[in-house]
């Protein structure tokens, strides 16, 4: 089965140490203290570089069969993307508590 | 094609035929909930952003210490844990079953520990006058909703996965279960670690004074 195939230890403590880093590289940035909302960008980009790749070798997707990805990813995103509707409505309170 | 050629080693009059995805059921269904499980955390980090945007005094309660630091612990602690499921999943695919059971044990000592530095958090938010309902800072009380009610479901994710963990154990060990039992558990496990890499950050780091 192609779950039988993946990658050494080494690779594997080799992102291990990889998210060690991107772990440390999220505290010193925000530890500069830059705007919230750039913040937040920075932070979500790596988090999701994590995701990924904890996804593709420690879930071992990358060693699957190729119709798991495309059953699963491409609706899982989509489903987060229609979640992303909200943010107007969220400024929007913000702006009514701040009139009262 | 004959009923009997289709049939691939399953009991007598059941037909079935090899999955598309080269996988158990078992794993495949442990996809599909891992999949279900993603929205659903996203769902209650969503919310979470919702909240905070839309409230003009949230609180930014976290110093670095104890707070970011208890943190960065808990996120070396969850990650080391990967690492050992890792390892022993490699050795139940690999028939060493006592090397399996004891890095098995590894992974659920280390996920004990998270659960205790996460619990030591909360008590100690708890003692400061933090609740779901209450901000002792005066700022927004949506914060104490928002921050326990998503770790608070990570944390039930990752006393779950242990309990998992253990029963997979247990039966593997006796000789129930196989490789597979570990390998489909360890998937789970390695998605409570996947969550985490995206509620530090949000619910710790974005409200770090």
């Amino acid at each position: 089965m192609a779950s039988d195939q993946g990658p050494g230890m080494t690779t594997y403590v080799s992102i291990w140490v990889g998210f060690l880093a991107i772990v440390g590289i999220e505290v010193a940035i925000t530890y500069q203290h830059p705007e919230t909302k750039h913040l937040l960008a920075i932070l979500l980009v790596l988090a999701f570089i994590e995701a990924a790749i904890g996804l593709l070798y420690f879930m071992h997707m990358k060693y699957e069969r190729k119709i798991l990805f495309w059953t699963f990813v491409p609706i899982t995103v989509f489903v987060l993307f229609m979640m992303d509707h909200v943010w107007p409505d969220a400024f929007r309170l913000f702006y009514l508590r701040l009139g009262q | 094609m004959s009923d009997s050629e289709l049939t691939m080693g399953a009991a007598h009059g059941v037909l079935m035929e090899e999955s598309p995805y080269g996988m158990q059921s078992k794993k495949l269904a442990m996809w599909l909930f891992i999949a279900s499980d993603a929205v659903t955390f996203t769902a209650a980090l969503v919310a979470y952003g919702f909240l905070r945007i839309g409230s003009p005094d949230w609180t930014k309660p976290f110093d670095f210490w104890p707070s970011i630091a208890n943190g960065l612990v808990m996120t070396f602690v969850l990650l080391s844990s990967s690492l050992t499921m890792l390892v022993a999943v490699r050795a139940a695919k690999g028939g060493e079953k006592s090397k399996a059971v004891q890095w098995l044990g590894f992974t659920m000592l280390l996920g004990i520990i998270f659960a205790a530095l996460h619990l030591r958090e909360w008590f100690r938010m708890f003692d400061e006058g933090w609740r779901v309902y209450k901000n002792p800072t005066g700022g927004s009380v949506e914060f104490g909703a928002a921050f326990f009610s998503v770790t608070g479901l990570h944390l039930l994710h990752v006393i779950s996965g242990v309990v998992a963990i253990a029963v997979i154990t247990w039966g593997y060990n006796r000789g129930r279960l196989d490789s597979n039992h570990v390998e489909t558990t360890s998937l789970y496990w390695h998605f409570v670690d996947i969550v985490w890499m995206f509620v530090f950050p949000l619910m710790y780091l974005m409200n770090a004074r």
